[in-house]
């Protein structure tokens, strides 16, 4: 009778909802008593919803809480954090959260007693480049063809974002650089030279 | 040559993007299965303020309805609206839009809602219902800095005016849309 599921600290949950719960489980010792005050009846339904996923709404699997104590199926919160690899916040309070703090819940006799962080993903999936470059290229609202403009005042913001952007690369969001994600040296080089081409042809436009 | 120009990062964010969609492919069931649970969530909800239901067949896409919420310029006014799901649905917000005519700050001819919530501030706990609850006191507590209607932000604070203009906007865009 330890094992109360309103124990610890920040569960989302109303508390008199976890109350009227606890209440709903002791019937089963005491037999019979059907009387309950009100409210109790209305939980029955929502009995379960304690300990589902706030993501999938099912019943939590392979589960997960994080430190504000929600609770997720670890390939649903996988998936969410993945969605938004720099922004990464409880789906339910938007407090932090990361993949190294959430701690996996283990029932009793479940059979297997891994990791869930350490099933999913089950393996890195084969990644191939794509051979054309129309990307997603939010920040200047260009879209696709975005190697086609002019060169000069055209490359000179792209050139200067493209390496502010490697810089602050290692910061980007805790995450570890994937091993066999080409990040390209000569791609680098290329476009810090063109930066500094650029700035140079900006220099030459204000002399002349 | 071509790529010389392109943000070395380009490459990550789109494997990264094909990663997620690998995922989605998988799991199209367990997106049905939580829009079935919402469904379910919606009936058993008894809101005679807001409903929703599958239109046709297609689970991913309904029908929404939320009152004009009392004491408001929209009250006994009923609106109708669009709801889609994405096939990543929860991780990426539904598209919301009216259907019925809606002078309102945030709302714009063609029914395109401006709400925070379903665009950057989207979170995967928001649900059918949650949205369409949100979306009625959006209706009464317009956001007038960012308004997608201008006629309507700045008229906002003359309420008998405004009130008078939704009623005409309804009638003008109702006949418009023949419906």
């Amino acid at each position: 009778m330890h094992m109360r599921p309103d124990e610890g600290e920040g569960s989302g949950g109303p508390m008199n909802a976890d109350e009227a719960e606890v209440r709903q489980r002791r019937p089963m010792d005491e037999e019979g008593a059907s009387a309950e005050p009100d409210g109790a009846t209305g939980t029955s339904t929502q009995q379960d919803g304690h300990f589902e996923c706030n993501i999938c709404l099912d019943t939590a699997k392979d589960a997960v809480v994080s430190r504000c104590g929600h609770l997720f199926c670890w390939p649903c919160l996988y998936q969410w954090l993945e969605t938004r690899p720099n922004r990464q916040t409880c789906p339910v309070c938007k407090a932090g959260i990361s993949k190294d703090n959430v701690i996996p819940l283990y029932g009793r006799g479940s059979s297997n007693q891994q990791d869930p962080r350490e099933k999913l993903p089950p393996r890195p999936q084969g990644e191939r480049p794509e051979p054309e470059t129309h990307g997603p290229f939010h920040n200047f609202g260009l879209g696709d063809g975005g190697f086609q403009m002019s060169f000069g005042i055209g490359a000179f913001p792209f050139g200067f974002f493209a390496s502010t952007f490697n810089i602050g690369n290692g910061q980007f969001g805790g995450h570890p650089p994937r091993p066999n994600v080409p990040q390209n040296p000569e791609e680098q080089f290329l476009s810090k030279v063109f930066l500094w081409v650029a700035v140079l042809f900006m220099f030459w436009l204000l002399m002349a | 040559m071509a790529s010389q120009n392109i943000d070395p990062m380009l490459p990550t964010m789109q494997n990264k993007e094909k990663k997620v969609n690998a995922t989605r492919r998988k799991d199209g069931h367990s997106v049905t299965m939580r829009l079935q649970r919402e469904l379910m969530n919606v009936m058993m909800s008894g809101s005679t303020e807001v409903s929703a239901f599958p239109e046709g067949d297609n689970i991913f896409k309904w029908i929404g309805t939320v009152k004009g919420p009392k004491g408001t310029v929209y009250e006994g006014l009923s609106f109708k609206l669009t709801l889609e799901f994405p096939a990543d649905y929860p991780f990426s917000a539904p598209t919301i839009k009216f259907k019925t005519p809606c002078f309102h700050p945030n709302v714009d001819e063609q029914g395109n809602i401006c709400l925070d919530i379903l665009k950057e501030k989207w979170s995967a706990i928001h649900s059918v219902s949650s949205i369409l609850v949100s979306l009625q006191s959006l209706l009464g507590e317009p956001n007038n800095d960012s308004p997608l209607n201008p006629l309507a932000a700045d008229t906002w604070n003359n309420q008998a005016k405004f009130k008078e203009l939704v009623h005409e906007f309804l009638k003008k865009n109702s006949k418009n849309k023949s419906s």
